[in-house]
């Protein structure tokens, strides 16, 4: 059964060709195409798909936006966002929204055959080219504390040091202790690394993103 | 000047009609008592033959028992001076006449002491004597006459005060305030300031020539800053626009000639899937270079939240320079995405200048609520300086980015503080209200 696909992007050269893609795919049913946000969630709502590739900069509704509402309403849709952009924080604003795929333009077919098989089975997807972090090391969980992954999983969140500090209740100079100790622990250089090193890694699931 | 000049001029006239009225008056009165007296003696004489000496008969006359009716003598003066008869007091008829004195008209008269009389003689039995009249000015007039004297005086006097008090108030009020007026119609706002020689006249009127000064300079500072401001701005966006020229030129626009040129080669039909992975490589290359460019104009990225923003730019600048720059921010602060791109060109200044400057290896910026506001503050590990610039002189200077970054701040309705010493690092205090539409002072 093949999975079935919205795509959502305002530029029609790129849409028609990522559209063709989809098509020729045997694996794939492109169900729709949407060239504004707004159009996309009513699509999203109407055709309820498998896996929903969104633009992020589009008309009337963000792609970010898109997720948001998908996740709010509860529907199965897994999302990818679909984007020009390389910016890390593009990845972690989308995965604070709900998105479980994020994929630069300049992605192959193949990579995005990949990307939508992997949401679609409930996995996360990151783009090698902006998550270039994402290496091949294995790393076993247990190496971080219980405290640690808690400061993780709330950092992970958003929330900064002092929110962290506070919600423990420990002080910010411990929260911030804890972070140097995990970043060293996961070999990253910043936050952000660390972050997609523990979703890729298991260290902190989607779900526990998305818990308020 | 006319009015006292006016007034003098009139009142030298009034006082010279007064002495003329006065004079026909008193002499008309003079005359007519010494002839209407000379006529009835000789007349009464001669009906009653009087003898050679009338003298006895005389003292039936009233008028030398008992004198004129208004203050005045009359005496009968024989031709060699001698007093004859007199009435009461005119003892003094006899020191003012004098054998020259015109008869028959009123002549003024002044005695040793300068009192003034009028007389008046006329002949008595065919020149053997005289009838005389006098009348004193003091005792006739008395106070008509001192005030006579006293008001020309007086007016004088007044006129000349009040021609004095007009010519201080000319000095001291009018010209000095006719030169200031002058002055301020001469005065091009934003160019000139008014002469800093003070002309003198009121103090008052320093005091508003001394405001009208500093504004004047305020004005002239003012346009300055703005012209230097309009200047640097010119000056940046074009200088920005010919680095993105260059980079234009030497990034994509090359890579796209590689690429047209591959295409060329893979028309005449080559090696396909060789040639195919070459044109992806440069297409690949292209998108790199102007997906780097959108972030050097206006990086997309600030569109996320002000925590994703400050964080994007915090791995970068790491990556870009041998320092290592962090944040910390709350993912709930929402600002709004002018004032985010306002907070991130001032990190990336603050971060530029630390390790530029400072050659500091540690940035850590910290974004925070405190109250009504929203702090952010930017420390660094490096040399510090001594705080106590002045952003003008380093605007002059050419360092335009600690005046830069305070004037995003003030465009926000924020404030930006620096705090630094050599030896100690650098602090960068941005504040700002979390709702900038709020009513209420800035702390």
């Amino acid at each position: 059964m093949p999975i079935r696909v919205v795509l959502a992007d305002d530029h029609p050269l790129t849409r028609a060709g990522i559209a063709e893609f989809l098509r020729r795919e045997s694996s794939l049913e492109l169900l729709g195409e949407a060239e504004d946000g707004l159009k996309a969630w009513q699509q999203i709502q109407d055709l309820k798909p498998d896996v929903a590739l969104l633009d992020i900069r589009m008309p009337g509704m963000d792609g970010v936006s898109v997720v948001q509402k998908v996740k709010e309403a509860g529907l199965q849709t897994a999302t990818i966002m679909l984007t020009s952009y390389d910016a890390q924080q593009y990845v972690m604003a989308s995965l604070r929204a709900g998105a479980r795929g994020f994929v630069l333009k300049t992605v192959t077919p193949k990579e995005l055959t990949a990307a939508i098989a992997t949401v679609a089975r409930g996995g996360l997807y990151l783009d090698p080219e902006v998550a270039s972090v994402m290496g091949e090391r294995d790393f076993d969980p247990e190496q971080l504390s219980t405290r640690e992954r808690e400061v993780l999983v709330l950092a992970a969140k958003g929330l900064s040091s002092k929110e962290v500090a506070s919600r423990l209740f420990i002080s910010e100079r411990t929260v911030q202790t804890h972070l140097a100790s995990i970043y060293d622990k996961l070999g990253s250089k910043n936050k952000t690394e660390a972050l997609l090193l523990a979703l890729k890694y298991g260290v902190v699931t989607l779900e526990e993103l998305l818990e308020d | 000047m006319l009015p006292p000049i006016a007034v003098l001029m009139v009142a030298a006239f009034a006082h010279f009609s007064q002495e003329q009225a006065i004079e026909a008056a008193v002499g008309s009165y003079v005359q007519d008592l010494a002839e209407s007296m000379a006529y009835r003696l000789s007349t009464e004489g001669r009906l009653w033959n009087l003898p050679e000496e009338p003298f006895s008969s005389m003292a039936r006359y009233r008028i030398f028992s008992w004198g004129p009716a208004i203050p005045g003598w009359v005496a009968y003066i024989s031709a060699d001076g001698r007093v004859i008869m007199s009435s009461p007091g005119a003892t003094n008829i006899a020191t003012l006449w004098k054998e020259d004195l015109p008869v028959g008209t009123a002549v003024r008269v002044k005695d040793r002491e300068g009192h003034r009389y009028t007389m008046a003689a006329y002949h008595m039995d065919q020149g053997r004597g005289y009838v005389v009249a006098a009348v004193s000015w003091d005792q006739l007039l008395g106070g008509l006459v001192r005030v006579g004297r006293l008001w020309p005086i007086l007016i004088v006097v007044m006129t000349l005060g009040s021609f004095l008090s007009i010519r201080l108030l000319w000095g001291y009020l009018i010209s000095p305030l006719r030169g200031l007026v002058a002055e301020i119609d001469d005065l091009r706002m934003g160019r000139d300031i008014l002469n800093t020689v003070n002309p003198g006249g009121a103090e008052e009127i320093a005091s508003v020539r001394d405001a009208l000064t500093r504004f004047a300079r305020a004005a002239v500072d003012r346009d300055n800053l703005h012209n230097r401001y309009v200047r640097d701005i010119v000056q940046v966006q074009e200088a920005e626009r010919l680095d993105m020229a260059r980079e234009i030129h030497d990034g994509p626009l090359q890579d796209i000639t590689a690429l047209l040129q591959q295409i060329h080669m893979f028309e005449e039909g080559e090696d396909i899937p060789v040639r195919i992975r070459k044109v992806e490589y440069l297409a690949r290359a292209v998108v790199r270079e102007l997906r780097g460019l959108c972030d050097e104009l206006a990086p997309p990225w600030v569109e996320l939240s002000i925590a994703n923003a400050l964080t994007e730019l915090a791995e970068r600048l790491s990556q870009n320079y041998e320092a290592h720059v962090s944040v910390d921010a709350d993912e709930s602060i929402d600002l709004g995405s002018e004032r985010t791109l306002s907070l991130v060109r001032i990190f990336q200044e603050a971060v530029s200048n630390a390790v530029r400057h400072g050659e500091a290896t540690e940035i850590q910026g910290q974004m925070f609520e405190d109250g009504d506001h929203i702090v952010f503050e930017i420390r660094d590990n490096g040399r510090g300086f001594n705080a106590g610039f002045d952003h003008e002189t380093l605007r002059v200077e050419g360092h335009r980015g600690l005046a830069n970054m305070t004037e995003r701040m003030l465009l926000m309705g924020g404030s930006l503080e620096v705090k630094s010493k050599t030896g100690e690092g650098t602090c960068i205090r941005c504040v700002m209200k979390r709702d900038p539409d709020a009513q209420g002072e800035m702390s």
